[in-house]
């Protein structure tokens, strides 16, 4: 990274006197595009969010400027206008695009959908905008700043390097990191309280006010503007330019839009059909093939060449001071009369119960009995079908489960979601965001733990791996991380989906040492589903019985372990 | 009168347009992004029979088989290795459609070409004269969809497509080849595309990237119908009379971005579109 | 260790040797073996979660196995693609939603079928075992009851003779009046030579059909035997708490 900072710096500074003017009049104008494919990164690379439509942000910027300096004048009132029209004109787009697209239930495809409608409907408002907006002809003419190409070349590069600069301390910052976990596990987020639709909706509003800066510029460097700027073609060559340079890595995206565009420019002369023939078959060759572009591949190269060099990142584990209300508090999950059906299918039925802190009940049953649907009634208010369920003396009714993390219930999922793409120090501080908001520049140097979360991450061995990839870990520490993360969420209430499938005998005893003592020790309320009876037996307190939908028992561990109900359940000796 | 004939009209061409798109989502679950590019390699294919001076009727089995052939190439080599990776089959498709049109940009030259219709001049209806290709071309859009949705009920490939729509990994299970029908569908959803092409050709012009506003416009209704042929063809009718009646009454430009906008706005309110849920 | 049934004897239309498999990074099975004969059905036994339709499903090569191997009718099959399996002679009923609510009745039968030829063959034969179906050719399967619903699939998997039927948790929420006739159809499919491997957490319901049995507990074969009088009592204890 350094070295390619230092490159582009020295290209920079130095350009202009080696290049020849056309040259550099290109670079500018591809400098104003990378900084749009910039976005396209965050959005794409970093965010998982696949847009079309930064051009209509970069044309929106661009038409502020040149309707302004066109209808209006060219002084230094007009000037500030513009620029500040070409700020908030795109964030204000920014927020209702985003609006659009992003909500509890919003699928990736419909996301991209809009983001392709809205450049679509951003040029066919230009279209119809007669002489006042130039049709499709542009405008062209209006009064610039008088600058030399050079000095565009310097301003522009500089500017380039600043964004590039602050792109990568933001994507590498605490907040960063929430991106890519959005991206990884959307579901786990919501789970641990985020509000992942509305950071994506202001990161898109954000994002479109840069673009819409570069489309400034870029109107006040060519003097000319089009409706093509802000149509969905230069919205997916932006793509092109991202997915080819190498999603995700910020360099690839600049240094391939500033290649390709720059090739484009000399060669759009003499054969322009070829030449974006082979573009056009390059890019289908890279997604099908080498989907994350060609700067891992570059990068491997260098490394091979200069050999390795780790950088260990040094990480203080700080023990949290317990929270004020620890001891006052108590927990308690108040079910009553919840029943789930899809159409004619009941799945549950009168379901009635109680759980408070200190209390760690087993929920039993066999298959089909209802205990995961069980689990999403109570973390997700808007699961059921009727019946009231009150978390911590709130009731659920209607709320996303992000919320329901809030009120202090914590879920751990069958199938260890957590994100695979970052470490696990930087997991679990994902999953004390609700506690601690994440830094927008500094990096994670820090982990504030809760003591019951610290407890997992030093008895498991994950202390020792704090800066190994979530994706390399074996599946017991996996689920030990997961558990880790739902703690670090402070909850009162933890609910916990087949904690023991897959560990081995000693992560099972671990495990249940654990939970014991969450409940004994931290009085928290824990309820597990669980199908191995055997460890039903050793760690509950109570155990409640599932069977097609129904409470069959609820009651002290000896009393229904014993019990021939049971055994005639599982073992299926009496269906009447 | 002349625009409830327009609204129909329109309709029915946005049908046939959409149907090959929609074949393909359904079954495939991704979204061909080349649509557009086979319908221009249709549309060429009415011009070559233009240029040859055989009948122009010809077009149309030609512009099928082209497309159809191509298709089994595309899935083979771009398709195939991405059904895991929905988002990506669309920038791929994308491209591959980007490679198309520079192939007949080279080919052809970039310029509009005109192909001959099968069908000139009009004919009395409803008190308004009204031209007979599109009237024709509506008769075709029920015909092609009465015949694709006898397919798809009564063959035997039509109902593993079915399956395969329902339930794949039951369908799996039940021994039914599950790549032949992907790929079978995909090459007849590229050929239906191409049939496309060459019946609206006669309706405007032949150029390279004629096929790009209708992709965008297929694949809104695309989104808005769901999975089956009668709320494709519905979405047709309310989105394509939008357009008309937008057109007519406020700008063509703005009518243009009718069916987009709409269908944005329906699909954020009710995320299954006219379909079932 | 297999019991042997007899030294000069066909090669077992299923040989499962030592199969490990699972889930990502989950181990679920782990060195399972044992086989079943032509005209045998074998009861696979075992609480939730130890992993009977993870068996199922690597068997068939719905999920990749790590090690060990799968012979059908005496050829290597491990790994091989449920459709090609199926095309040679095995049938599959699964857990869940193991038909086509949004088809007929008809059509769901008519998918088993390799062509439509075959498919009118085979038709009579699945009203010969559940005749219910000879009227009710039309009648969209998701308005069929529970019971008639796992009829179907039944019904559907026998159609085309197979020559090994697996059966996953059939018994599952069924009336027993409904479970006797599925039993009876299943014997009378043994007594004709198919070989049957039933999944089952319902130990009476599957003492009353199989000929031998296995018990699935922590990824391996605990413990195996024939069925005969006082086999239930042995076979409860796996399944004690």
């Amino acid at each position: 990274m350094v070295s390619s900072v230092m490159g582009a710096a020295l290209l920079v500074a130095t350009g202009p006197l080696i290049l020849d003017t056309y040259s550099v009049s290109i670079l500018v104008r591809a400098f104003l595009y990378a900084l749009a494919a910039l976005t396209v990164d965050v959005l794409w690379g970093y965010t998982g969010i696949l847009t079309f439509g930064q051009a209509a942000y970069f044309g929106i910027g661009a038409y502020a400027a040149a309707l302004i300096f066109t209808h209006v004048g060219f002084d230094w009132s007009t000037i500030l206008l513009a620029a500040g029209l070409a700020i908030v004109a795109p964030a204000l787009a920014g927020l209702v695009v985003g609006w659009l697209s992003f909500y509890p239930g919003s699928t990736p495809l419909y996301a991209s959908v809009v983001s392709l409608a809205f450049p679509i409907v951003v040029t066919q408002m230009i279209f119809s905008g007669g002489t006042f907006s130039g049709s499709s002809s542009g405008l062209v003419g209006y009064e610039v700043f008088d600058l030399s190409i050079e000095a565009w070349f310097r301003i522009v590069g500089g500017v380039l390097l600043l964004a590039a600069g602050a792109a990568y301390m933001f994507v590498n910052s605490e907040m960063g990191r929430l991106l890519v976990a959005i991206r990884d596990n959307e579901m786990r987020c919501a789970y641990l309280g985020i509000d992942a639709p509305r950071v994506k909706i202001l990161l898109t509003a954000a994002l479109a006010t840069i673009a819409g800066l570069a489309g400034f510029g870029y109107a006040n460097f060519s003097g000319v503007v089009a409706p093509e700027i802000a149509g969905f073609v230069f919205g997916t060559e932006l793509v092109i330019y991202v997915a080819l340079g190498g999603r995700g890595t910020l360099v690839g995206p600049l240094a391939g839009t500033v290649l390709i565009d720059t090739a484009s420019s000399y060669l759009s002369g003499d054969l322009p059909y070829v030449w974006q023939l082979i573009v056009g078959l390059v890019f289908i060759v890279v997604i099908v093939a080498l989907p994350n572009g060609f700067t891992p591949l570059f990068s491997r190269l260098w490394r091979a060449i200069i050999g390795r060099r780790g950088r260990p990142r040094h990480l203080a584990v700080v023990l949290e001071s317990p929270r004020m209300d620890a001891a006052t508090t108590t927990a308690t999950l108040e079910i009553v009369g919840v029943a789930k059906s899809f159409g004619s299918l009941k799945v549950l039925q009168d379901i009635t119960l109680s759980v408070v802190d200190g209390e760690l009940v087993s929920l039993v049953g066999p298959n089909g009995a209802g205990k995961t649907t069980l689990l999403r009634c109570i973390s997700d208010g808007r699961e059921r079908s009727s019946g009231t369920v009150r978390v911590n003396g709130e009731d659920i009714q209607g709320l996303p489960p992000n919320r329901v993390a809030r009120l202090g219930l914590g879920r751990k999922f069958q199938t260890a979601a957590v994100f695979e793409s970052l470490t696990v120090a930087e997991c679990l501080r994902i999953a004390g965001v609700l506690r601690y908001r994440p830094s927008l520049t500094r990096p994670l140097h820090v982990l504030h733990l809760p003591e019951a979360a610290r407890a997992v991450v030093e008895t498991t061995g994950l202390v020792n791996v704090l800066s190994r990839q979530a994706r390399l870990l074996p599946h017991g520490q996996k689920q030990a991380l997961e558990l880790a993360m739902v703690l670090a969420l402070e909850p009162k209430i933890v609910l916990l989906d087949e904690p023991t499938a897959g560990l081995t005998s000693a992560e099972r005893r671990r495990i249940g040492h654990i939970l014991t003592e969450l409940a004994s020790r931290h009085r928290l309320a824990v309820i597990l589903v669980e199908h191995d009876l055997d460890f039903v037996r050793e760690i509950s307190s109570r155990v409640v019985v599932l069977h097609q939908g129904r409470i069959l028992l609820d009651g002290p561990v000896d009393e229904v372990v014993g019990s021939r109900l049971i055994r005639d359940i599982y073992a299926g000796s009496s269906h009447d | 009168m002349t625009l409830l004939l327009d609204v129909v009209t329109t309709a029915g061409v946005l049908f046939t347009v959409a149907m090959g798109l929609l074949v393909v989502f359904g079954v495939l679950k991704i979204i061909n992004f080349a649509h557009g590019a086979f319908l221009t390699v249709g549309g060429y294919a009415a011009l070559v029979t233009t240029k040859f001076g055989v009948s122009a009727w010809l077009a149309w089995p030609l512009a099928f088989a082209s497309g159809g052939v191509l298709g089994v190439v595309v899935e083979r080599l771009v398709v195939r290795p991405l059904y895991a990776r929905p988002l990506d089959a669309i920038l791929a498709t994308w491209g591959l459609g980007i490679v198309i049109s520079q192939v007949i940009t080279l080919w052809f030259g970039r310029e509009v070409q005109f192909a001959q219709s099968p069908l000139s001049g009009t004919v009395a209806i409803l008190g308004d004269t009204y031209s007979l290709y599109r009237l024709t071309l509506l008769g075709v859009s029920v015909g092609l969809g009465l015949i694709f949705a006898g397919l798809i009920e009564g063959t035997r490939l039509g109902l593993a497509a079915r399956a395969v729509i329902m339930n794949e990994d039951l369908a799996r299970g039940l021994g039914i080849d599950t790549r032949r029908v992907r790929l079978l569908t995909f090459v007849i959803g590229c050929g239906l595309a191409a049939l496309a092409g060459a019946l609206i050709t006669p309706l405007s012009s032949v150029d390279p990237n004629m096929g790009v506003p209708w992709l965008i416009n297929a694949f809104m209704l695309v989104m808005v119908a769901g999975a089956s042929f009668f709320s494709l063809a519905l979405a047709s009718l309310i989105l394509g009379g939008a357009q008309v009646v937008v057109s007519t009454f406020v700008s063509p430009i703005l009518g243009g971005m009718t069916i987009v906008l709409f269908a944005a706005v329906v699909l954020r309110l009710r995320p299954a579109g006219f379909g079932r849920d | 260790m297999i019991e042997d049934v007899s030294v000069s004897s066909p090669p077992p239309v299923l040989d499962v040797k030592d199969l490990s498999g699972g889930y990502d990074d989950t181990l679920v099975l782990n060195g399972v073996t044992f086989a079943i004969g032509r005209g045998e059905i074998l009861a696979l036994l075992g609480r939730n979660g130890m992993g009977k339709t993870t068996l199922v499903r690597t068997i068939l090569g719905f999920l990749p196995p790590r090690a060990g191997s799968v012979l059908l009718f005496g050829r290597d099959a491990t790994g091989r693609a449920p459709d090609l399996l199926v095309r040679d002679g095995v049938a599959y009923a699964p857990q869940e939603k193991a038909i086509f609510q949004d088809l007929s009745v008809r059509d769901n039968l008519r998918l088993a079928a390799t062509s439509d030829r075959a498919f009118r063959h085979a038709l009579p034969r699945a009203f010969e075992l559940f005749p219910l179906f000879e009227h009710r050719l039309r009648q969209k399967a998701g308005t069929l009851s529970g019971g008639e619903q796992k009829m179907l699939m039944i019904a559907r998997a026998l159609m085309v003779a197979p020559r090994l039927l697996l059966i996953d948790e059939i018994s599952e929420g069924l009336q027993p009046s409904v479970i006797r006739q599925i039993a009876a159809v299943l014997r009378g499919e043994r007594d004709t030579g198919t070989a049957v491997l039933l999944i089952e957490q319902n130990i009476t319901f599957a003492l009353d059909v199989a000929d031998r049995w296995a018990v699935l507990k922590r990824g391996g074969i605990d413990d195996q035997g024939t069925i005969s009088a006082g086999v239930a009592s042995q076979i409860a204890d796996h399944f004690a708490i």
